[in-house]
């Protein structure tokens, strides 16, 4: 019995969907997520373009004109020295975005190899390096980066790299699941079968396969790392006076709650709006990434 | 004879579980010869996919713990290095593997795949292992392979996806490929199609195979000599026809008879073997099969382990009273 290699039985060609597309076109789908998207992108836009949209100099000193409520002048009105409180939150979003990114970015470098290594390795190498990890978060996370900077000192610099340490073990976890579910699939088997080296089996063939959550963890740890920013400068330990960040301007808002609420809402809904649209938006990429998998709150409401 | 390409003399692989020892391979021996169709036939859980998963060093060691020798052109590969392991695979023995379903990777495209192992091995440029690439899918008989190669594997079907999978060990014309279930999840169609491609391009080709199935119907078209296992052991080792046409070993019986024949006037009612493969955990101490075997007797065949008798060289047979003793 002899049958033609090339037979109809076979599938006719199709026209290819690219993945990509699909997911883009869920997560447009998505209100929330666009609007997030929306508001994100005008977020940089904003942060880039901070010198030229903002009206007054940072550290324009206005006595006279101190503590005077918003108007045509000063939109969102000024502060104890006279200064413009929406310059100054325009310009303190340079700062919560760069500290975001970057914390973010120095999480990411580490978590993820730390992660693909002892999801991939397994046994010791694995024990040792995620034991690290877990001791890493089993303090709170706040706790853990005053701990970082009280060492390091306070500033911008090391507020990064205290908050990126502190979301490091959050990636190697999430990593880790992941490359382990995946090491068993048996096309990394083939992979190895072929003759491929772990380093090219670990970084193009398993990394590929497990990009989906972390690319919603940074999304969602963008949010966190801009919340924890603010609570460092709150404290007092993250940006140093006089710049401006938002965190900063809550605490000194604080003082003159009662004469000048301004001064403290506005900073307060900038921190708002930044990580609710990092958090739509790391929604809707979860729900277009991976759409066997429910939002929390879903799951919740249903155990419930 | 010539030399043989493999040859496998006492692989044993055992792996330390919770419940204890699983000796999964009980020492077992094999010639390959170039050009040569060897099947591994057992059942589930007999040890074939494992020993041929050891002998190219693809099991995770520990749990799993390989003993024996692997020769191949007379170099034992279970004493390579990782380094030298890595330059056999795929170069000189290539594996295909059961379900083409899951040994694609989703998110690299049918070209990529296939070109890794040519840049691996043959130190090929992008261009040349694309253009190699092509050529291959083309000899799998894959339908307008310059369009194939840039699609994703969930874009072709099953039987496509195997045909990749096979053009994948071709790519760098291996002397041995194992062919591990490779028709298991496919449908009958489709089996046809792939072993009868696989018979033509070994012939074009002239490598050697091992291909591991359950299915006796399978082996028929396509093998030189089979080879029975069961409890990892090998039970029956013969040439096809001889096989068929007259096994020695119960169980190889047994099998056979289990077979539906097609054509016949009023099927009969097929048999089956009753009881159920042994834990590898607690291996009977004597005949592996024994427990399930209508002729077995307490003072042999459960207490002594039967081997090959080898000077009957031609046709092989594990048991202390084989069926015919015609050889």
């Amino acid at each position: 019995m002899t049958v033609a290699p090339s037979t109809p039985m076979e599938r006719l060609p199709e026209k290819p969907v690219s993945r990509s597309r699909e997911i883009w076109q869920t997560l447009i789908a998505n209100r929330l997520a666009v609007a997030g998207l929306v508001v994100l992108a005008l977020l940089v836009l904003m942060a880039v373009l901070a010198e030229v949209i903002a009206p007054f100099g940072i550290n324009d000193i206005d006595i006279p004109n101190r503590l005077t409520g918003p108007s045509m002048s000063h939109w969102f009105g000024t502060d104890d020295l006279g200064r413009d409180v929406l310059s100054r939150v325009i310009i303190a979003s340079r700062v919560s975005l760069q500290v975001g990114f970057i914390a973010v970015g120095f999480a990411l470098a580490f978590g993820v190899p730390i992660g693909l290594v002892a999801g991939y390795y397994r046994g010791k190498t694995d024990s040792i390096l995620m034991r690290l990890m877990d001791i890493l978060f089993s303090f709170p996370a706040i706790l853990l980066a005053i701990a970082i900077l009280a060492v390091l000192g306070p500033g911008i610099r090391n507020a990064m790299v205290a908050i990126g340490l502190v979301y490091t073990p959050i990636f190697a976890r999430i990593t880790r699941g992941s490359v382990i579910v995946v090491s068993e699939e048996v096309y990394i088997r083939a992979a190895r079968s072929l003759g491929a080296r772990d380093g090219r089996i670990i970084f193009r063939h398993i990394l590929p396969n497990v990009l989906a959550p972390i690319i919603v963890q940074t999304t969602l740890s963008l949010a966190f790392a801009i919340l924890s920013e603010a609570a460092l400068s709150f404290l007092g330990l993250g940006v140093q006076p006089p710049n401006p960040a938002w965190g900063r301007m809550l605490a000194e808002g604080r003082n003159f709650f009662q004469q000048a609420p301004w001064m403290g809402i506005f900073p307060g809904v900038a921190i708002l709006v930044t990580v609710m649209s990092f958090n739509f938006v790391g929604d809707g990429l979860r729900d277009a990434l991976d759409p066997k998998q429910k939002s929390v709150i879903e799951s919740r409401g249903q155990s419930v | 004879m010539s030399d043989p390409i493999l040859s496998v003399r006492d692989l044993r692989v055992r792996f330390g579980t919770k419940r204890g020892v699983a000796e999964v391979v009980n020492g077992i021996s094999y010639d390959l010869h170039a050009g040569e169709t060897l099947s591994i036939v057992g059942e589930s859980g007999s040890g074939k996919s494992v020993s041929v998963l050891a002998l190219m060093r693809l099991l995770a060691e520990p749990p799993a713990a390989i003993a024996g020798s692997v020769l191949l052109h007379g170099r034992d590969l279970l004493k390579a290095s990782h380094r030298d392991m890595r330059s056999v695979r795929g170069k000189d023995l290539a594996m295909i593997f059961q379900d083409p379903m899951t040994s694609l990777n989703p998110v690299r495209t049918v070209g990529y795949q296939l070109s890794e192992s040519m840049s691996l091995h043959l130190g090929l440029t992008a261009d040349s292992a694309r253009r190699r690439a092509i050529e291959l899918l083309d000899m799998v008989g894959i339908p307008s392979p310059d369009v194939r190669i840039d699609e994703y594997p969930h874009q072709l079907s099953g039987g496509m996806r195997q045909r990749v999978m096979i053009a994948m060990g071709l790519s760098c014309d291996p002397d041995v490929l194992i062919a591990d279930e490779p028709t298991t999840a496919l449908d009958v169609t489709t089996q046809a199609q792939i072993t009868d491609l696989v018979a033509e391009l070994q012939q074009r080709i002239g490598m050697a195979v091992i291909w591991i199935t359950h299915d006796l119907g399978v082996v028929a078209g396509i093998a030189d000599r089979v080879i029975v296992m069961y409890g990892g052991r090998f039970m029956e080792e013969a040439g096809v026809n001889d096989l068929y046409a007259a096994p020695n070993h119960p169980y190889t019986d047994g099998l056979l008879g289990s077979l539906p024949m097609p054509g016949a006037d009023r099927p009969e009612k097929l048999v089956t073997i009753p009881g159920l493969p042994p834990d590898p955990v607690a291996m009977p101490p004597g005949c592996p099969f024994a427990p399930r075997c209508v002729h077995s007797d307490a003072s042999r065949c459960h207490i002594e382990v039967p081997v090959f008798e080898p000077d009957r060289a031609r046709h092989l047979v594990a048991c202390h009273y084989p069926l015919q003793v015609t050889a």
